[in-house]
């Protein structure tokens, strides 16, 4: 057994647990997990196979296929970056300004009220997360280190589209009638798309986006986070894979005390906690960076010439720019919609601030943070051609990359993963469950049971091994975007008029400066 | 202690930032006592947390005699205690006996002074929304009571309306003070 004694762990098993299974032997344990993540997989496989192809249908480009999806997103966040006319360099310093709170009046906080700046750090401390450690760990094992120029690139253009979409979430989000904000692309699809005149694409669209929605939530924002989670452990403390059940029940068992029991403590612990594992995070890339000063310069020459030679990658460039997308767009979210969910419970009478403040999340989630991962990757020189996934990815590659500067990382790491993995579950049920009561009414009974698959796709997630699960994972999130950047082509209007009133009253001096 | 005009006092003001999503606590009266109940659904969601932390304790203690590798016994062992913990501080406000004693004539939640009933004023209702990152949301209610002296305090917590102004209308009978609502419409 190695690392556990298989007979005692059984018995702590069969104490928590009803299930006479758990007395077998452990070889029979481990084989009825290995069997149950085989099914599992294989269910994927069958049953959601043609989503997942479906979603990332691709067309030959040299000799590698190329997602449209992909380019789906990389083109829209192109447009909006053009039609807004380069936004994200050009309000860059009124974004700054409105997180420094230039533009609140001190006297007139209401009680409760969220500032700008405190927005943007939890929405910050949401965004860091398994995106910028395991997929930054993915990019590069397949996509070499030229993917992360195609990161960057994808995080610059993101900030226009993240930018729309967090400005229509707060435009048009909707007091229930339980008192609560529900907000983001379901409610702008639907009532911004009426005003234009076309509700029947409207609803059409906001069916659409809630559907793959509740998909997402349960692959990326739950099952991809519970099997990292358990991946790291694997890596850290050599539990072993067939044990992630134990990691699930646990981690079930918690995320089913918060969206169940509606325990908030448990919640706001984590909102103060996951900001200092972000630091943490931060900080031992500096000090990874810092104590290999002299190899940063080799590492950005590798970077850049990788991004556009694409040695060892399969598919050349286009091997990398793809897998450079793919990521950078899993970490920031943008023009994926979910932020303008999270967004939309914001205090402030100016949706389009809340916009100008989220277009930064892209910034220093892809253009500094995955680009410090990818460095530290790098550096550590353990990601070597040819790049084909085949030997350490994902999370274990990062993991393995900081260790190389200093052992006891794992451990930090392993802390800065499970609070990243809880945290977004935790995110990801909520966004979750608003589309799936935009869809099926906000019964408690409806409520319930999406909850209750949750957590059980919480276990799920945590014993299955990478494979067909994975690419569904993938494959929702990306869908997400379809609905709604069709959408936002059509709303893209709104926010511009929304912008001009705003600087145009800053010019006036109606919005006074206070700073 | 002077007495100070209570329309001084915003009495809208919620006393508490957070507060579960469910009902916490009922009243339950007695001829000369009322008192705080926990409900067993909230005791339940707290000891998940005992036990999930004892469980990953225990886990550890098998870990340490089975294989000896510190490494992860310790891992175990600090999430173990810190779950665990956690939850016994979650369990402290549910066990915590607050109640109003005619006999005694005292107001005691064994957290606050002692308060004594003929210097209550009144009840209210607020509300508030307990917002949290990510955008979620969701309406919960506070019964306060207010001292002639200016000083408030809080009486019940939770996320069910209906309970709760059921008990505040029954513990305003009890203690003979008016009830006022001071629910408001929150914008965003």
């Amino acid at each position: 057994m190695g690392i556990f004694n298989g007979k005692l762990l059984l018995i702590v098993l069969a104490l928590f647990s009803s299930s006479c299974a758990w007395a077998e032997e452990a070889t029979g344990f481990a084989a009825t997990l290995s069997s149950f993540s085989a099914g599992v997989d294989a269910f994927f496989n069958d049953y959601f196979g043609w989503f997942v192809n479906a979603v990332f249908f691709s067309v030959p480009m040299g000799d590698t296929k190329f997602p449209l999806i992909v380019g789906w997103l990389f083109i829209a966040a192109l447009i909006f970056t053009l039609y807004f006319g380069f936004i994200q360099f050009r309000k860059f310093k009124l974004s700054i300004d409105i997180v420094r709170g230039k533009y609140t009046d001190p006297n007139s906080k209401e009680d409760g009220e969220v500032s700008h700046f405190q927005a943007l750090t939890t929405a910050l401390s949401g965004t860091v997360g398994l995106g910028n450690i395991a997929g930054v760990g993915v990019a590069l094992a397949i996509g070499g280190p030229g993917a992360t120029f195609w990161m960057i690139i994808v995080g610059l253009l993101g900030m226009a589209s993240k930018f729309t979409e967090c400005t229509l979430g707060v435009k048009y989000r909707t007091i229930l009638p339980s008192g609560a904000v529900s907000g983001g692309p379901m409610y702008y699809l639907r009532d911004a798309m009426a005003e234009q005149g076309k509700p029947g694409l409207g609803k059409f669209l906001a069916i659409g986006f809630a559907i793959m929605c509740i998909l997402g939530a349960i692959g990326g924002g739950n099952m991809f986070q519970a099997n990292q989670a358990h991946a790291m452990l694997n890596y850290a403390f050599g539990i072993p894979l067939e044990y992630g059940i134990i990691t699930g029940v646990v981690l079930a068992a918690l995320v089913f005390s918060v969206i169940v029991g509606g325990m908030p403590s448990i919640a706001s612990v984590t909102e103060k906690v996951v900001p200092w594992m972000a630091g943490l995070y931060i900080g031992m890339a500096v000090i990874v960076i810092l104590s290999n000063l002299s190899m940063v310069g080799p590492a950005f020459s590798a970077i850049i010439d990788g991004a556009f030679t694409g040695a060892g990658v399969a598919g050349g460039f286009i091997g990398a720019l793809i897998q450079g997308l793919k990521r950078a767009t899993f970490s920031n979210e943008a023009g994926v919609g979910s932020a303008a969910i999270a967004h939309s419970a914001v205090k402030t009478k100016e949706p389009v601030t809340e916009g100008l403040v989220s277009l930064l999340e892209p910034f220093i989630d892809t253009v500094v943070i995955c680009t410090m991962t990818a460095l530290v990757i790098t550096i550590a020189g353990l990601n070597v051609a040819p790049f084909d996934g085949a030997g350490l990815t994902g999370v274990t590659l990062t993991a393995a990359s900081f260790e190389a500067t200093a052992g006891f990382f794992k451990y930090l790491l392993a802390v800065a993963v499970i609070m990243f993995a809880f945290s977004t579950m935790i995110s990801w049920s909520y966004y979750g469950l608003k589309a799936w009561t935009y869809l099926f009414g906000e019964s408690g009974v409806a409520e319930m049971i999406f909850k209750l698959l949750f957590c059980l796709f919480v276990i799920v997630g945590a014993t299955i091994k990478f494979g067909a699960v994975i690419d569904f994972s993938d494959a929702a999130i990306f869908a997400m975007s379809i609905f709604n950047i069709i959408g936002l082509y059509f709303l893209m209007p709104i926010v511009k008029a929304e912008l001009k009133s705003f600087t145009d009253r800053i010019k006036s001096g109606e919005i006074k400066s206070y700073k | 202690m002077p007495e100070i005009s209570t329309e001084q006092i915003d009495l809208s003001r919620h006393l508490i930032k957070n507060g579960p999503k469910f009902r916490s606590h009922t009243i339950v009266f007695k001829e000369t006592k009322a008192y705080l109940k926990p409900t067993m659904s909230a005791l339940l969601f707290c000891l998940i947390y005992v036990a999930v932390g004892l469980f990953l304790l225990g886990l550890a203690a098998f870990v340490y005699f089975g294989s000896r590798q510190v490494d992860l016994v310790i891992f175990l062992s600090i999430a173990g205690a810190a779950i665990t913990t956690f939850g016994v501080m979650l369990l402290q406000p549910f066990m915590k006996y607050s109640a109003f004693d005619k006999i005694t004539d005292e107001f005691s939640n064994n957290a606050d002074r002692p308060l004594k009933l003929p210097n209550i004023m009144s009840l209210q209702i607020t509300n508030k929304m307990v917002t949290s990152k990510h955008g979620i949301s969701y309406p919960c209610y506070e019964l306060n009571l207010l001292t002639k002296y200016g000083r408030r305090m809080n009486v019940l917590n939770h996320n069910d309306l209906v309970q709760m102004e059921f008990d505040a209308e029954m513990l305003s009978e009890f203690l003979e003070v008016g009830l006022l609502n001071f629910k408001k419409e929150i914008i965003l």
